[in-house]
């Protein structure tokens, strides 16, 4: 039960970095982006290429990789963001969901004719602790130390540095910050490109943990999207716990049930609690 | 509806209706049946889409469950008629169920819950193996002739196109489109929002239901993946949303072009299917955001006619 535990701590650090992301781009833009689980697929199959070349470690090809993720962002602001500037915020949150969806179908059918219908993965061995009896494995504590250091970076950025605070200006009032002299369309450029790098990091990440189909984009995002609602979009630490709830959920439903079965415990809980969440009051 | 548009409304429904009749079986025949499974769909996810202004990502979950209730009930031994009535009556119920728990949603919450359904729904027919068949999906003997579903199909389409004209033309598509506009100000002066939303979702739901049905009594099979597809859902929301006209016409007119489109995408693009409706979808958004900004501008010029 304590390895069962352990496991969806794991996990939810992944899908906590996931969507910590995600919550970033709806708060600051007000962007329900289903592509994100797609350009984790892709910094996964990233990764794996890489690995033929040199054996990077998941931090260090994180590091490296983070300029074209930077770079992933930009364009992606390009084609999400910036021809639905000046809309309502549900106009723009239903426009900027039909071209993500739209963006995610054209990402899967590129990552099957790239990679092939083979889940990508990383086979990265290292060793496993024994502490007080219970397996831990190395890699996996590693990476969600790694996944809360993103997080906790991604804070410090966001409290602490100039570009942060006109991130956290732009999602409080697009107009104030305007009239203090902050550029949005910079600040929401420099803010997808931070969603994207995370993306990019949870993508790298769970490769390295477990198998990813090149076409679970979709199916990361709406969980990613689901643990966003829970905790509270546009904020960091609502998400980030979410995550970690749902990771173990996932986890024991896996420990209990078949792994279809797992899905629709999981989906179903949260779709219910968007339903009583955001069902029944005004938004 | 201006004349002209119900005129070539009229056209379009006449010469589907005439196509089905006339060509039943082989690939035209297999061509038109899904130009009518589509057009129903389309039509029928234009109710909510335009008047609440509701986008779902899940509108093929109601398809499925109208497939797969038809499909238990002629495994279950009965013939056509009484099991088409019992998978109306049952798939009334969990499209009920659904839309009861979706009536409280808006915009992006209500997409990503309709989206959410439908995996729920995929996942959970392919664990319930002993009833639906799992993952290797459900086999139903022929229970009626080909040009008999056509025709059914073609009086579906004709039903839910006067049922989406009536509902927009009766007080309750009035007050849908004041529950758009704001749900706030429709409660003020007494409008039963929830009660509008649910009736106009249920408008939506039964005909895709029933088109669920008749697709399975004509392709004899159905499978969670099949049934519960989110490229139909993306389909029925294409076809809804790339033409812009109001009115059936719209829906009408989309499927035409959407369906044709998918048989060429299929056919000549295998293997990058869901990336030319990725390509079909970015368009469909950004007339969306187009839309959108000149109602904006119309509003906006109308509250200050000086701007002008």
């Amino acid at each position: 039960m304590i390895q069962v535990l352990i496991s969806g701590l794991f996990l939810g650090g992944v899908y906590a970095l996931l969507a910590v992301g995600l919550s970033l781009a709806f708060g600051i833009m007000g962007v329900l982006n289903l592509a994100h689980g797609s350009l984790a697929v892709l910094a996964a199959i990233l990764y794996q290429k890489s690995l033929l070349l040199y054996p990077f470690s998941p931090w260090t090809f994180c590091v490296l990789a983070t300029p074209i993720f930077l770079g992933f962002g930009f364009i992606l602001h390009l084609i999400i963001v910036v021809p639905f500037r000046n809309l309502s915020l549900s106009a723009g949150i239903v426009t900027s969901l039909i071209a993500s969806l739209g963006l995610a179908l054209i990402l899967e059918d590129l990552f099957v004719w790239w990679q092939g219908w083979e889940p990508i993965s990383t086979n990265i061995t290292f060793p496993t602790f024994n502490i007080v009896g219970l397996k831990i494995p190395g890699l996996r504590a590693i990476l969600l130390g790694m996944a809360a250091v993103t997080i906790g970076l991604s804070t410090l950025f966001l409290k602490k540095t100039d570009p942060g605070r006109s991130m956290r200006a732009l999602a409080q009032d697009k107009e104030a910050a305007s009239l203090y002299g902050i550029n949005p369309g910079l600040t929401s450029m420099g803010a997808l490109g931070l969603a994207t790098i995370l993306a990019g990091v949870a993508g790298i990440f769970y490769s390295s943990l477990y198998p990813l189909g090149p076409r679970e984009g979709l199916d990361l995002t709406l969980k990613a999207l689901f643990i966003v609602v829970a905790g509270g979009m546009g904020n960091l630490r609502g998400p980030a716990v979410a995550g970690l709830v749902l990771g173990f959920i996932e986890s024991f439903a896996g420990f209990l049930f078949t792994y279809t079965s797992t899905d629709t415990v999981v989906y179903s809980l949260l779709v219910g609690y968007l339903v009583l969440k955001r069902g029944g009051r005004r938004q | 509806m201006k004349p002209w548009k119900m005129s070539f409304s009229i056209i379009i429904l006449t010469a589907l209706m005439l196509s089905s009749a006339v060509f039943s079986k082989g690939y035209v025949g297999i061509f038109v049946f899904s130009l009518i499974i589509n057009g129903t769909m389309a039509v029928s996810y234009d109710i909510p889409g335009r008047s609440l202004g509701l986008i779902s990502l899940g509108h093929a979950v109601f398809f499925g469950l109208g497939a797969y209730c038809f499909g238990i009930s002629i495994s279950n031994g009965l013939s056509f008629f009484p099991a088409l009535i019992l998978s109306v009556i049952l798939s009334f119920m969990g499209a009920l169920m659904i839309t009861l728990l979706m009536a409280g949603l808006k915009h992006g919450y209500y997409s990503l819950a309709t989206l959410g359904i439908l995996i729920i729904f995929q996942r959970l027919f392919e664990t319930l193996e002993s009833i639906t068949g799992g993952s290797a999906g459900l086999y139903i003997p022929e229970t009626i002739s080909k040009l008999h579903c056509n025709l059914l199909a073609a009086f579906l389409l004709l039903a839910t196109a006067a049922c989406h004209v009536l509902f927009s033309r009766s007080r309750w598509g009035l007050y849908s489109k004041e529950t758009e506009a704001s749900e706030e100000a429709a409660e003020t002066i007494g409008i039963p929002t929830r009660t509008v939303k649910i009736l106009c979702l249920m408008t939506a739901a039964i005909p895709a239901c029933m088109a669920g049905m008749l697709h399975l009594a004509r392709t004899s099979y159905v499978s969670p993946v099949s049934g519960f597809s989110l490229t139909l859902s993306i389909t029925a929301l294409l076809a809804s949303r790339v033409v812009p006209v109001r009115g059936i016409l719209g829906p009408l007119l989309g499927v035409l072009l959407i369906t044709a489109a998918e048989e060429v995408i299929w056919t000549k693009f295998e293997g990058f299917n869901h990336a030319w409706f990725g390509l079909i979808l970015l368009g469909a958004a950004l007339y969306q955001g187009m839309d959108f900004r000149r109602r904006k501008t119309i509003s906006a010029t109308v509250e200050n006619p000086l701007s002008r």
